[in-house]
């Protein structure tokens, strides 16, 4: 199945990390009106068994083109909805572009949905193995990580233990735990993260700074300006799937603001 | 999709590894909390095979060490037969998780179902050999033919995983339809009944040839049973394996970039 991105040959520094160049991104959707079920039960069975369900096309992402170079750090700046996850998501080749073209050098991970996929009925042990052969670490990688892995999120008690005994704090830090074992080239991050008690929380900053510095680049979807001013070289503004600015991250942040009280 | 760590170096065995331990990992959390274990894989086809089998054979007036095996050989291809029809729409859908995350392919997906249906099959290969050693039946090296069968059948459980998976996340009546369609098929196939000497006599009469779940069952029994192939059931099994992996490769390639998004 032709599902990797296009991949040039690993070559020196310079070549961009990632290239960008018009990719758009449509979108069949199934418009199910959900509302109908509460306010007008009759009609919403009728179109259920009339399958009167509409389906259509939606365009998510609108010609994006930027690049992301060693060393650069991409904020995605926009309001809800704009597409920042979809593109994140686009970057790390889960989606993949209806048309335009993306290049990728180097090694691609995002932490997005890290809680997902995890067998409750499994123990936080044997939970570790499946999420690290998902990640495409062999067997014998894995058992030398997870002593570390183990270490990291305080589980020592509890890792024989199936994870639905498991409370949300420990799943969280489990799955953070998992999730960070592997430092990419490139770092793609839905929201910073920052989770568990006080005492964890340092030691999540901790693992999340020590990634940045092994990556050697970042794209950062957030709503946290000051954040992403402490963070990001660079910006991309987008709004309802539109790139309308991309270039220096105060500029960026300026054309956003100014995106937001053009609007009435 | 594992656009993580050491892409360039990806060896197929590192694939293998996560192929067949996922699939065996999924099966051993199942069972792992019931007190029979997989040997609860058993006992529906056990019940079946010792009630409906004496039931059927002598209503027909079959000998039971005719109808027996011949039962047995055509309830353990079914279920592997159904195994891959039935999980093969939800494919992509159940591992929707796997997918946003972005750690495994689509083709590590399929090849993680097609695997766990082989290992659920696996365990009811030893309902065969009892029911041969309970009636003392001989076997010949013609019944090593039967694997050949059996290669067949697990080709096709791939193509048809990656086809069905990729229609059944874009329409969920795929869904629907094929169980409705699984239900007649397994009363049309010779499972519960036997087709006569002429081989296209029996309940479905001529519509038998137009039947491919017949075509592979008798590939995989015949040879055990001792009994010819038709020359057709080949042709019918091999034009089904090649059209229908040329038409998944085709759909993979066309649609394979845009399931994620239906899922």
């Amino acid at each position: 199945m032709g599902i990797e991105p296009k991949r040039a040959a690993k070559t020196a520094s310079p070549q961009p990390l990632l290239h960008v160049e018009n990719i758009c991104l449509h979108v069949p959707i199934f418009q199910a009106s959900d509302r109908k079920m509460l306010t007008n039960p009759g009609r919403f069975l009728t179109d259920l068994y009339l399958s009167r369900t509409k389906r259509g096309v939606v365009t998510i992402l609108e010609n994006i083109s930027f690049e992301l170079k060693p060393g650069d750090r991409l904020g995605i700046i926009g309001a809800n909805g704009a597409g920042k996850s979809t593109l994140l998501r686009m970057l790390a080749g889960i989606y993949k572009p209806s048309s335009g073209s993306l290049t990728v050098n180097g090694t691609v991970k995002g932490l997005f949905a890290i809680s997902l996929g995890m067998n409750p009925e499994a123990t936080g042990l044997e939970n570790i193995y499946m999420r690290g052969l998902q990640m495409g670490l062999s067997f014998k990688e894995i058992k030398a990580m997870v002593p570390g892995v183990v270490e990291f999120s305080e589980l020592e008690d509890a890792i024989e233990n199936p994870m639905n005994t498991y409370s949300t704090g420990m799943i969280t830090r489990l799955a953070f735990s998992v999730s960070t074992m592997i430092e990419p080239d490139i770092l793609l991050l839905d929201e910073w993260i920052g989770t568990g008690d006080a005492a964890f929380r340092d030691r999540v900053k901790a693992r999340m700074d020590s990634l940045l510095q092994n990556s050697r680049g970042l794209v950062l979807a957030t709503h946290n300006a000051p954040l992403m001013k402490s963070l990001c070289t660079h910006g991309l503004v987008l709004s309802k799937g539109k790139m309308i600015f991309y270039g220096e991250l105060d500029e960026a942040l300026d054309a956003y603001a100014n995106n937001v009280h053009a609007r009435p | 999709m594992s656009v993580n760590l050491k892409e360039t170096n990806f060896f197929a065995s590192k694939r293998m590894q996560m192929w067949i331990f996922i699939s065996w990992f999924n099966f051993a959390i199942r069972y792992r909390k019931t007190i029979l274990g997989p040997a609860w894989l058993l006992v529906g086809p056990i019940l079946f095979i010792a009630i409906i089998g004496r039931l059927f054979a002598q209503v027909g007036g079959i000998p039971e060490e005719i109808f027996i095996p011949h039962l047995t050989i055509g309830l353990v291809g079914w279920a592997l037969a159904e195994g891959f029809v039935m999980k093969s729409t939800t494919v992509f859908s159940r591992a929707k998780a796997q997918i946003l995350q972005g750690g495994m392919s689509l083709t590590d997906i399929v090849m993680v179902d097609v695997l766990s249906t082989i290992i659920y099959f696996a365990h009811q290969i030893v309902l065969i050999l009892a029911v041969f050693l309970i009636f003392r039946l001989s076997v010949t090296p013609y019944a090593l033919v039967s694997l050949v069968g059996l290669a067949f059948a697990v080709a096709n459980g791939i193509w048809l995983t990656i086809f069905f998976g990729i229609l059944g996340a874009r329409y969920r009546d795929i869904t629907e339809v094929i169980q409705a369609i699984m239900r007649i098929a397994f009363l049309a196939t010779p499972i519960i009944w036997i087709p006569g000497d002429t081989g296209h006599g029996g309940l479905m009469g001529v519509f038998l040839v137009f039947n491919p779940f017949y075509h592979f069952l008798e590939i995989i029994r015949a040879p055990l049973m001792g009994e010819p192939i038709a020359l057709l059931s080949w042709v019918v099994v091999i034009s089904i394996t090649v059209i229908g992996s040329l038409f998944a490769a085709l759909f993979s390639h066309r649609f394979s970039k845009v399931v994620p998004l239906w899922v």
